[in-house]
């Protein structure tokens, strides 16, 4: 291969890796500057990817699919809000036990819709919506105006989460939910209903991001199919400090990370594949440490909102 | 005794709502309820061996969870025993076959110390980031089971490896490296034994020890610890290593009194049961002993409902959510009713 | 008629009265006071009023409609603003953002930062309250904040504005700038609720007054043909005894604690830096509004900030870059003014808060074991020589009232008999019985010959206990001056910065 088709092929990889996580996380960096922790984002993903997957197996529809995939994240998310806020429940345990809850839940019915199979039931995949004009702009084209309606709806919902932070008063409203509930309380804002929205945006976005992985990626489903992006979504979320394109850049440079690593999996160097597997996990790890000391968590996050206790 | 009477009965709520998920769940699969719960039990009490089946299952559940106890008491929230695990088996194979000839009265203690020392270690580095660099526990630790599982991968692969075979997995121990079996023909192993004594020497380090204390106040002000001049950092880390050691303890049990090899999944997840188990015992070495039994025969019982009555083992890890979700659910209320009711 | 009615209030947290029958009323045009002790129920109450409790029984009528309110939201909805004393504002948020949170105008959702801004700036010229709009609200004093916390309620047209100890954080000369601008509200129309517990500023400065204690409404008096001394007899519902507080013979020794151009990193990122000395026996009171560094200065000095510079020496020792263990150790107890962060571990008992010391100087350890039994007899003795009440040893903290828990902080401070007390704002939120025995304990201390930094932003607590009285502004010490006739107004000129003698009258 040409040096410039595998360096366009890469990036247009490391794109497509990345979407998955950009989606997850600017759900989430939503609920935390709410100041709703859910270390749930795997399970979110999980009932998005299933759900989808359902969908569009049984009924064809990738518009009805992309829809049981929000309402399956939505679900997700949405118990945890109920828990945190009604119950005020330890958000992080709330998120651990749904991890458990989905994980088993999806491959119940799967195995339940499909039985022991031992070959994997499968669809067709959203394809590739090349947009005309752009897409054949040299290099550019093919890496960024090639791609699926996911990788165009991401790079607009970042562009909308963008302009919603820190443009219009919902933004702003976010952020004293998050910094701090008495100071927003009683300025008239409802705490807790904004919480339960930053919540339907995070069930909402995380749904995608884990249907993007069985009707996009991979057109099929199996048990743990996300196997930990959850968990590196959140890791998106500290890198990108939460701001939309922050968010981005982390997924990118973490999405890269997972290209590089598929791609000298598949070269056959002899070396076990499992260095190569490490490698995002790694750089993860890398990447934390070079948050050391700019730490900008939300003042409230994780933490109940009570009135009665000041 | 009025409030005792209330913990019995949302309990039992509790209980009771978890059944009903589970009962739904084998429902929804079009299982006979009575089959299936029938070989649920029968998996778990139906012969002696079952049941020693689930002590030898307890026996790592109980061993990650009790770490992962002690690190939930100063607020470190380790989601890594999982990891933990897999470097104490790491450790206590790489030491076995390094010292082959070693009597098994300075081999196990030895592969005892090793493995807890490598637990540990790989606690030792998010807990040390948390209390340096107030860098999260939560994914750190998470991060560290997938390096530390695919180091396995590499390992069995490579330096491990055993070359009498093709498969990825180490050669067999040497026999001074095993835990005795305690009552053959059944599995239970010392393992067993080496864990209630954790349970003893943790109920003593917590509730006993003047750093004992130190732990379960930082997790409960931690700031308050500071401005009393309790080092509050040396209470976090020593709880991270504490935790990951006995976490580390599980894998050298698993593999000094049951795999007797290092091969890759020795773990089927145990690491994140035990957070489970160690919510469910309510962070207290005694709890986790009923917790981890009671989470391991559910394992077992469930396995036994698939082979028999075709409900999928996956139904375990949903009832476990749904229970965790539960209790949550009552000790927030709980909570409200004291503050209201005094 | 009156603006506003409260009727019968009665509220109760978990099983205690907080209101019981309360009764307010309070008419256009005037500047109506809540008078009574900490923990009297007035925060509560007006809690209520604003949306941010629900009350238990009673009724509120305002402008003859009997209203309920289920959040601030609906009581902002009714032009009834509310300052808490602990302002609710957002310090990543700039001072705009803030007096504009929450509410719609007409680009909603879009924020339209330049038209607020202009309108904000508009209201604050007409109202002499200076602010910078744009400013992130961090970066601003408490007085700063306050003004904003006043724009907001403006801004959102209130008529009914409450302010919760609004003099807590200005000096003397601010509180009087303060009360002229609620004389032009009042002229506009407004009603203007003050809590307070300061009878001197009732008279000076409003109409009405309520005075309430123990959660009940004693009467709602004219403040004309009222003197101190009645209204002080309904606050309390006795007469006040002062402290006594017998003159020492100063020991001539060296210092016990020194503070040589000690600096340390203020909010904000500004340094403040101080001398001081303390001899043995001395109470040294630090007078200044709240947010002059006192907070950074005390926990630099106790090793829980970054030591910036300068000499730290406490009994020849210098401790400048010491631990806070080591801190304690050389012989320094602190007494924080937030308990229930920085002192207390509120689920664990009595027994156990007493172990809350640096490992070294615990007697109840055994080797690495705590001694239980040593544990229990210690809390024995602590409960039975501070009187504490509660219900075993073991009853969390958590369940102990203000007073009580403020007593185990000093019991377990003293246990070590420390040469240097820190006591920050020791009676913050402690009502008058309580107030009073920690001010005896403090001077029993300073008998038994323990030198005490007392920092407090109440002015009378300054005046009553101290030998020599420090005022800090702004991060540095203006003077230092004997508290035998000391005076006030030049008292009120320094903790507002100004420096020239002259200038007292």
């Amino acid at each position: 291969m040409e040096p410039i088709v595998v360096v366009t092929t890469f990036f247009a990889a490391s794109i497509r890796m990345a979407i998955p996580l950009a989606l997850a996380g600017l759900g989430e960096s939503i609920s935390e500057k709410s100041g709703l922790l859910n270390i749930g984002v795997e399970a979110i993903m999980l009932c998005g990817a299933f759900f989808s997957f359902m969908v569009v197996f049984s009924t064809g529809s990738f518009f009805l699919g992309i829809l049981a995939g929000m309402l399956g994240g939505l679900s997700m998310s949405m118990l945890h809000a109920f828990l945190s806020i009604r119950f005020k429940a330890n958000q992080t345990i709330v998120g651990l036990a749904q991890n458990f809850l989905a994980l088993g839940l999806t491959s119940f019915l799967f195995l339940m819709s499909f039985g022991q199979t031992t070959t994997l039931p499968s669809t067709r995949v959203l394809g590739d919506l090349p947009i005309p004009l752009l897409s054949s702009i040299p290099f550019i084209g093919q890496v960024l105006f090639s791609q699926n309606l996911f990788v165009y709806l991401t790079l607009g919902c970042m562009v909308l989460a963008h302009i919603c932070f820190y443009k219009t008063d919902f933004g702003v409203a976010l952020h004293a939910v998050g910094e701090h509930p008495i100071a927003a309380d009683t300025a008239g804002l409802q705490v807790h209903t904004i919480r339960y929205i930053a919540a339907l945006f995070n069930g909402i976005l995380g749904g995608l991001g884990g249907a993007y992985l069985t009707i996009v990626k991979l057109g099929f489903f199996q048990e743990n199919i996300t196997a930990g992006k959850g968990y590196i979504a959140l890791v998106a979320v500290i890198l990108g400090k939460r701001t939309p394109f922050g968010i981005l850049g982390a997924a990118l440079v973490i999405g890269g990370a997972e290209a590089l690593q598929i791609r000298l999996q598949t070269a056959g160097t002899g070396i076990p594949s499992q260095l190569f597997a490490m490698f995002p996990y790694l750089m993860t790890i890398a990447a934390l440490l070079l948050t050391i000391g700019s730490a900008n968590d939300p003042a409230a996050l994780g933490i109940p909102y009570d009135r009665d206790k000041r | 005794m009025k409030r005792r009477d209330d913990e019995w009965v949302s309990l039992l709520v509790v209980t009771g709502a978890t059944l009903l998920v589970a009962f739904g769940l084998i429902a929804l699969v079009g299982s006979n309820l009575m089959v299936a719960a029938s070989s649920f039990l029968r998996g778990i009490f139906g012969s002696s061996y079952a049941m020693s089946e689930v002590l030898v299952r307890a026996t790592p559940l109980m061993l990650a969870a009790l770490g992962v106890s002690i690190g939930f008491k100063t607020g470190f929230t380790n989601l890594g025993a999982e990891g933990q695990l897999y470097m104490g088996a790491i450790a206590i194979t790489a030491t076995a076959l390094v010292f082959p000839g070693l009597p098994p009265i300075v081999m196990i203690p030895l592969v005892i110390l090793v493995g807890f020392a490598a637990g540990g270690a790989w606690a030792l580095i998010p807990g040390f980031l948390k209390a340096r660099f107030s860098i999260s526990e939560v994914i750190m630790t998470i991060m560290l089971n997938y390096v530390a599982i695919n180091l396995v991968g590499i390992l069995v692969r490579t330096s491990l490896k055993d070359p009498a075979y093709p498969y990825p997995m180490s050669p067999i121990l040497p026999e001074s490296a095993n835990f005795m079996q305690m009552l053959p023909p059944t599995r239970i192993h010392a393992g067993l034994v080496m864990a209630l004594l954790m349970v003893i020497a943790v109920h003593l380090l917590v509730f006993r020890s003047r750093l004992g204390f130190e732990m379960r106040a930082v997790g409960l002000n931690g700031r308050a610890c500071l401005c009393s001049g309790i080092q509050v950092n040396r209470a976090t880390i020593l709880s991270a290593i504490a935790g990951g050691g006995l976490a580390g303890l599980a894998g050298v049990s698993e593999i000094a009194g049951l795999h007797h090899r290092l091969i890759e999944g020795i773990s089927p997840g145990f690491g994140y049961v035990a957070i489970i188990v160690a919510l469910l015992g309510k962070n207290h070495p005694v709890g986790i002993v009923f917790a981890s039994i009671g989470i391991a025969a559910l394992q077992i019982g469930s396995m036994a409902m698939q082979r028999t009555a075709g409900v999928p083992t996956s139904i375990a890890s949903i009832v476990m959510g749904a229970l965790i979700l539960f209790l949550v659910i009552r000790d927030s209320r709980q909570s409200i009713a004291i503050l209201e009711g005094v | 008629m009156p603006v506003l009615e409260m009727k019968d209030i009665c509220k109760s947290f978990f099983g205690t009265y907080a209101n019981r029958d309360v009764c307010l009323e309070v008419r256009e045009g005037e500047i109506h006071a809540l008078l009574g002790e900490n923990g009297a129920g007035k925060t509560t109450l007006m809690n209520i009023l604003y949306g941010m409790y629900q009350k238990d029984a009673g009724s509120i009528t305002i402008d003859g409609h009997e209203i309920v309110f289920k959040s601030p939201k609906d009581a902002i909805a009714r032009h009834i603003g509310m300052v808490h004393q602990h302002f609710t504002l957002v310090p990543t948020l700039t001072v705009q953002q803030n007096i504009t949170l929450g509410l719609r105008d007409s680009g909603y959702p879009f924020s339209r930062e330049r038209a607020r801004c202009e309108h904000i700036d508009r209201l604050s010229d007409s109202y002499g309250l200076k602010t910078h709009s744009r400013t992130l609200v961090k970066k601003l004093s408490v007085g700063e904040m306050q003004r904003v916390e006043i724009l907001k309620l403006l801004y959102r047209k209130a008529k009914i504005l409450i302010l919760d100890e609004p003099t807590a954080v200005l000096t003397p000369q601010e509180s009087d700038h303060l009360f002229a601008m609620f004389k032009q509200l009042k002229a506009e129309g407004c009603s203007i609720i003050v809590i307070t517990h300061h009878i001197q500023e009732v008279l000076d400065h409003c109409d009405r007054v309520t005075v309430l204690r123990d959660g009940c409404s004693i009467s709602t008096v004219e403040t004309k043909g009222i003197d101190a001394k009645q209204l002080s007899t309904m606050m309390i519902g006795r007469e006040l005894v002062p402290v006594a507080r017998e003159r020492q013979n100063h020991h001539m020794d060296a210092p016990v604690l020194e503070l040589v151009d000690f600096g340390f990193k203020r909010n904000g990122g500004k340094v403040g830096s101080v001398n001081l000395s303390l001899k043995q026996s001395e109470i040294l009171g630090i007078a200044g509004v709240d947010g002059n560094g006192q907070k950074e200065l005390l926990e630099t000095l106790m090793g829980l900030r970054h030591h910036e510079k300068g000499k730290v020496v406490c009994c020849q020792q210098d401790i400048s870059n010491a631990s806070t263990a080591e801190r304690r150790l050389a012989g320094i107890g602190y007494i924080s003014d937030d308990r229930h962060r920085d002192s207390l571990v509120l689920d664990m008992g009595i027994a156990e808060n007493l172990l809350l010391r640096p490992a070294q100087s615990t007697t109840t350890t055994q080797g690495r074991m705590v001694n239980k039994q040593c544990m229990l007899e210690q809390a024995t003795r602590v409960v039975k020589e501070f009187s504490i009440k509660s219900h075993g040893l073991q009853e969390p903290m958590r369940f102990l009232s203000g007073g009580n828990q403020q007593k185990l902080v000093l019991a377990r401070e003293f246990i070590g008999s420390p040469k240097v007390i820190i006591a920050f704002q020791p009676t913050r939120g402690l009502d008058i019985g309580a107030t009073e025995f920690v001010h005896n304990q403090l001077l029993a201390m300073r008998s038994a010959g323990c030198a005490t930094l007392l920092v407090s932003t109440n002015l009378e607590e300054i005046l009553l206990l101290s030998d020599r009285i420090a005022v800090i502004h702004e991060g540095s010490i203006m003077a230092t001056i004997e508290n035998k006739a000391v005076d006030i107004t030049r008292i009120g000129l320094l903790m507002a910065g100004v420096k020239t003698e002259g200038a007292a009258r």
